[in-house]
């Protein structure tokens, strides 16, 4: 024990990297320094993947008139760059950023890093939904989006009610969606096989996640559930925090421990599900994106805002891969966005082997 | 040397109210306490002196740690109360008792990768809102807590790397940091070697001594809980057998009936309180068996 009266200004006592924000009234926010650098860097990364997405294409738009486009200048390519690729773009934006949110979401909530919507039922009871519709002539992509989002939610209050025990366990949780989840692939897969050779080949562009004649049409919903869901979503990135204890310890702090698992898995299955209506069960996002942002902040819990940003960045490069990379042949972007992210994440993994602030995947 | 005090245990278990101190901040009243179809803990009253150092002791399954659970709201009463400052725990808000008992469980967990600021941090959390996540007293909270356990210079270190005895400070300075009235400990000396367990012990009772805190802990060695104890409480079977300051609990008659161990209790020549060495009266060396006589042959 050391009984040292002189004070020790000199040690921090703060949470590690953190800066503290003072906003009148008493009010105090902890800034993580390098999460903060990282969310900026992304944005910047991500905006001129912006940039590069909307000059490629059957025309390369040069990035000059690009540019004018954003802000609203009048341009001679305003019909090839505002009117035919932003509005996929945007849609792009939004299911990268809410898949990302999803996955980091869910992961905290089970504490597992393997987690993600595609083990609790969400992407796959969509994905069940949208081929049973398709199998039984339902085609229109006004309503699909619809049939998915139902579906997923579905299985998702499935997984809640067969994991529930007084309680959510996570471990428990992600069993039982794991099980889920299995099955409804089966079925996925049966009505694909059964179905006629038409609709089989929609499904499959389906089941991949794909950007191709998505508009602001899917785009709408998606933003407003995303502005919908940003006071949960400020909740969230505090309750963050207390889901990295075990029951015990929470409690002892006060934290209602079943009530914040709750929370967080509920807000990411309404985020996979809606991104999911929007375009398909976009391959590995969710996974990928919250452990390339947690490597790179190095914060003890996902970041929010990184995790999102990261995800839209997958999804705009891939969609440039898919779309120029065997162009005039145009693929799904889920093709591409496991491609992308993988290799990102691997070299993360390496880079940061045997540094403690890597955590584990 | 033999015991000379006279082996009287203090008649508790009968419940005799007027014997105990009334008003007390923590109390159970009929508590019954159980693991699904196993009852441990059965119509219990219980009073934690305000103020006091109280340790409980028991052999193993006792229902000792169910107990402190209990007061400590991790585990619901299948029937009777915990009573806080008279109302009953089940009905408060956790967090608005998180400001008032803090707690250290037996095995808890760190987040990964978290540093030991950050875990001691995470101690104000009762007291933080959304929008006040930093104020000037949860630092001066942080940094007292630290500094009083000797972790301040561990600030930056991430707790995975943290030996045993450096961790188990690191809890109890999160414990500290919640700036509670009342502190509960489980085993906080397990795992530790002897160095560290007096180290913890120490720091646990100057704890109490600086601000009055209450101190409940549920400890393993009878010794050491007569040496930090102000009020022991020894449990068998889920009963409270005996209660009161160590000097006039701890007997070689109560060791016998709480661990079924034959024993001798002499002064510590230390602190002059109870010491408890184990076997008969009288016996110096191990019987022709090779068993110490005070156990005898397992069959």
């Amino acid at each position: 024990m050391t009984s040292v009266d002189e004070p020790r200004a000199s040690l921090s006592v703060r949470p590690a990297g953190h800066a503290v924000v003072r906003a009148g009234r008493g009010s105090s926010f902890l800034v993580h320094r390098r999460a903060l650098a990282v969310a900026v860097v992304l944005a910047v990364l991500l905006a001129a993947a912006v940039v590069v997405s909307l000059c490629v294409g059957e025309a390369f738009v040069p990035p000059a008139e690009v540019v004018r486009v954003l802000l609203g200048l009048p341009s001679p390519d305003e019909l090839v760059v505002g009117t035919l690729r932003l509005p996929r773009l945007v849609t792009g934006l939004l299911v990268g950023a809410a898949f990302g949110l999803s996955g980091a979401l869910i992961q905290t909530m089970a504490r597992n890093a393997l987690a993600s919507p595609d083990v609790i039922g969400v992407t796959h009871g969509a994905g069940a939904a949208t081929v049973a519709a398709m199998t039984f002539g339902l085609t229109s992509y006004a309503v699909l989006p619809y049939v998915s989002v139902v579906g997923g939610l579905l299985a998702a209050l499935l997984v809640y009610l067969l994991a529930w025990r007084g309680g959510l366990s996570a471990s428990r949780f992600v069993l039982v969606g794991i099980g889920i989840s299995v099955a409804l692939g089966s079925l996925t897969r049966l009505l694909v096989t059964k179905g006629d050779y038409l609709v089989a080949q929609q499904a499959k562009v389906w089941l991949t996640g794909s950007l191709n004649g998505r508009g602001y049409d899917q785009a709408a919903p998606l933003a407003t559930v995303l502005l919908l869901l940003v006071p949960f979503l400020l909740w969230a990135a505090r309750a963050q925090r207390s889901a990295a204890f075990d029951e015990d310890t929470a409690t002892a702090l006060g934290i209602r421990l079943g009530r914040v698992r709750l929370g967080l898995s509920v807000l990411g299955v309404v985020l996979a599900s809606a991104a999911t209506g929007a375009a398909g069960p976009v391959d590995f996002v969710a996974l990928l994106a919250p452990q390339i942002a947690r490597r790179l902040t190095r914060t003890p819990q996902t970041p929010l805002v990184c995790s999102a940003l990261t995800g839209a960045l997958i999804v705009v490069v891939a969609d440039v891969l898919a779309r120029k990379l065997l162009s005039p042949l145009e693929l799904p972007v889920g093709v591409f966005t496991a491609l992308v992210g993988a290799p990102c994440l691997m070299w993360l993994i390496v880079r940061t082997r045997g540094n403690r602030s890597g955590g584990t995947a | 040397m033999t015991d000379e005090r006279p082996a009287e245990l203090s008649p508790v278990q009968d419940a005799v109210p007027a014997q105990v101190p009334v008003g007390n901040r923590l109390a159970a009243r009929g508590l019954t306490l159980a693991y699904e179809d196993r009852t441990v803990v059965e119509d219990l009253d219980l009073e934690v002196p305000d103020g006091k150092v109280t340790v409980i002791v028991g052999p193993n399954a006792c229902g000792k740690s169910t107990l402190l659970r209990a007061l400590g709201r991790l585990l619901k009463p299948r029937r009777g109360a915990v009573l806080l400052d008279g109302a009953e725990l089940a009905h408060v808000p956790t967090r608005r008792i998180a400001q008032v008992i803090g707690l250290l469980p037996q095995t808890p967990m760190p987040p990964e990768g978290i540093t030991v600021a950050d875990l001691v941090s995470r101690g104000r959390q009762p007291h933080q809102k959304w929008w006040r996540q930093w104020s000037d007293s949860d630092e001066a909270a942080v940094a007292h807590a630290m500094e009083r356990t000797g972790t301040t210079d561990l600030a930056e270190r991430p707790v995975d790397e943290l030996s045993g005895g450096q961790r188990q400070r690191v809890w109890i300075a999160m414990a500290l940091a919640q700036d509670t009235d009342l502190l509960l400990l489980d085993e906080p000396t397990t795992y530790l070697d002897i160095a560290h367990q007096v180290e913890v012990l120490d720091l646990v009772r100057q704890l109490n001594r600086e601000r009055s805190r209450t101190v409940v802990a549920v400890l393993h060695d009878l010794n050491q809980a007569a040496r930090y104890a102000d009020h022991l409480i020894a449990m068998r079977a889920g009963r409270v057998v005996a209660q009161g300051p160590p000097a006039d609990t701890v007997t070689a008659d109560l060791v016998q009936e709480v661990f079924g161990l034959a024993s001798v209790v002499v002064p510590d020549p230390v602190t002059g309180g109870p010491l408890v060495v184990p076997g008969p009266p009288g016996v110096r060396r191990n019987t022709p068996r090779g068993l110490p006589a005070h156990r005898k042959p397992i069959k």
